[in-house]
């Protein structure tokens, strides 16, 4: 049970940062990114190889994910900010499924399909498995919080204004003399940033990770997070993540309780109950549940 | 490698890319008309590809096989229509994106409760390819090429030769010039969705027979749909064919060096090069903003 518990806070942690990323990608500034699987996959792999391949410490290594996933965002930024809203899309969503195509074929990094077994766990060598589990919640914990206050101030501030105008209106930012390409790039690049941190708490949380844990879906799991929870506000991607944690863990709960449905049923209905959460939050509340007004 | 696996390669991309056409040609419909990239594309080939199987294993022919298929997928992207674009047709691209995504995902879902995820093969005689010199052509290959320009020169035709296809052509233009013309947009709406749906489940019709058909295999299909569009110009519908032939040819003659792995990501990095210095696509006039 105690087990149980913590296996619900990691995850549970880990999407609140997803959420994050994404939450201030679209719900403040507008931006539709639909790769943050791929954001989320160049964390967890760069920690994963550095600290595997290089004996990196853990402590270099996570900034190095975020790192890594923030130098991705650059050139996604300077090829789609300038075109509508819509190619970003097709970008990202590009982005994260040819990233996957990568990791499957460059084997001397990646171990391909086969996955990167026996990342090491937080001071492994400090204590048992459980230690360092808490370890690893305890710096999760501390991360989201550091998120949270940055976010926070960042969009309580004059930058943070800017972003939430270019959002709501992008030729009048334009016309007082701001360049949004700029501050898109930017939001991009510290989204990735985000989800690449949330990759390498996945990676030494999981201990072995496969190409196809970063799968689209992931990333519109944490789209049907931030929209249940609240588009534009904090506190509704965290409580998105909590909804979506329940939803996930209430699906694998339903599986043990139902007789004679496979695997691959549950998924298939996983799968359409988060098309029908999207259709209908898109139609009915775009904002989600606690969204901010003035948000798309 | 000698220069008759260089034209098996090209022919092999030419089918790819006929094929690839289809989906491609209904990206780029609904973008002109609704104004939107759909995700679900993919999935409505995969229900025309379920469709023909079905009608395939029923009658035998696969002719109607490929009807049936039209008709499934002219169903789905109508219901879907209905359904779940209609109501947000005026909101942000976003909101229609993500319906599209959501659609996608329930048409993915029902057909893995319906029919698992085992791949299905068309039951196909086993033929023999001809053979001209090193140059081998499938039989199958041949008659699938020639109804997807079947396909591609029925909706050609409607687009530019009836007044139908004027109507369409001009709200894709200028919704407002058009409905001031009296143009009945809603109609066109619903033949625009029809037609599409329709040259979708062909293509689901066509890729099942060439291979397999599974619930994932529209969404595989998606990429380099939405890159051969683009590539094209979204919202030209001669683009996206010849974006499509274009792409097709590139992939499978690109293969030998970059490996099989990397055959979608060729088109996705032709599709981000094309952004990037011709933003409007090769065979699109420039673009406004909206």
């Amino acid at each position: 049970m105690e087990t149980y518990v913590l296996t619900i806070a990691i995850v549970t942690g880990i999407y609140i940062l997803l959420s994050l990323s994404l939450d201030l990608q679209y719900g403040f500034t507008g931006l539709i990114n639909f790769g943050l699987a791929g954001f989320f996959a160049v964390g967890a792999y760069t920690s994963a190889i550095l600290t595997m391949k290089t004996g990196l410490s853990p402590l270099l290594s996570f900034p190095a994910a975020a790192l890594a996933a923030a130098l991705l965002a650059w050139p996604l930024g300077r090829i789609a900010l300038r075109l509508r809203d819509d190619y970003l899309a097709i970008v990202t969503l590009g982005f994260s499924e040819i990233g996957r195509l990568v990791l499957v074929q460059e084997q001397q990094y990646t171990e391909g399909v086969r996955g990167i077994a026996g990342v090491p766990r937080l001071g492994a060598s400090w204590g048992t498995p459980r230690f360092s589990e808490m370890l690893l919640l305890g710096m999760l914990v501390l991360c989201i919080v550091g998120v949270v206050l940055f976010l926070r101030r960042i969009t309580h501030s004059p930058y943070g204004r800017t972003i939430q105008a270019i959002r709501d209106d992008e030729t009048a930012v334009r016309v007082l003399g701001k360049e949004p390409a700029v501050f898109k790039t930017q939001v991009l690049m510290l989204g990735g940033a985000i989800a690449g941190l949330a990759g390498a708490f996945f990676a030494h949380y999981m201990t072995y990770i496969v190409p196809d844990l970063f799968l689209p879906l992931v990333t519109f799991y944490i789209w049907m997070a931030i929209i249940m929870g609240g588009v534009g506000r904090l506190r509704g991607a965290v409580a998105g993540a909590v909804i979506l944690v329940a939803f996930t863990e209430g699906v694998r709960f339903l599986r043990g309780v139902i007789p004679g449905v496979s695997d691959a049923h549950m998924g298939s209905l996983q799968l359409g109950i988060v098309g029908l959460v999207l259709i209908l939050f898109m139609r009915w509340r775009p904002q989600g549940v606690f969204g901010a007004r003035g948000a798309k | 490698m000698n220069y008759a696996d260089y034209i098996n390669l090209a022919i092999n991309g030419l089918v790819e890319g006929l094929l690839m056409a289809l989906p491609a040609l209904a990206l780029t419909l609904v973008y002109g008309l609704a104004r939107f990239p759909n995700a679900a594309t993919g999935d409505f080939v995969t229900v025309g590809g379920f469709a023909g199987f079905g009608m395939h294993h029923l009658s035998g022919s696969l002719v109607v096989a490929g009807l049936g298929g039209a008709a499934a997928g002219a169903a789905a992207a109508l219901a879907a229509y209905w359904l779940a674009f209609r109501p947000v047709m005026r909101r942000p691209v976003i909101t229609l994106m993500l319906t599209s995504i959501g659609v996608g995902f329930v048409l993915r879902a029902a057909l893995g409760i319906a029919f698992g995820h085992e791949p299905r093969a068309f039951e196909m005689p086993l033929q023999r390819a001809m053979r001209f010199g090193d140059i081998s052509i499938l039989p199958a290959d041949i008659s699938l090429a020639l109804l997807t320009i079947v396909v591609l020169a029925a909706v050609f035709v409607l687009l530019f030769m009836t007044p139908l296809g004027r109507s369409l052509r001009a709200i894709a233009d200028d919704p407002d010039l058009a409905r001031v013309s009296g143009i009945r947009r809603e109609r066109c709406m619903v033949a625009m969705w029809a037609i599409a749906g329709m040259v979708c489940g062909i293509a689901g019709t066509v890729s099942g027979v060439r291979t397999v058909i599974y619930p994932d295999a529209g969404w595989n299909l998606l990429l380099p749909a939405f890159a051969a569009a683009v590539i094209g110009g979204l919202g030209s519908p001669v683009g996206a064919v010849l974006g499509a032939i274009l792409l097709g040819m590139l992939q499978e003659l690109a293969t030998p060096w970059t490996g099989f792995v990397y055959k979608i990501a060729i088109g996705y990095v032709v599709m981000v090069i094309v952004l990037l210095v011709r933003p409007q696509g090769l065979f699109n006039r420039v673009q406004k903003v909206r």
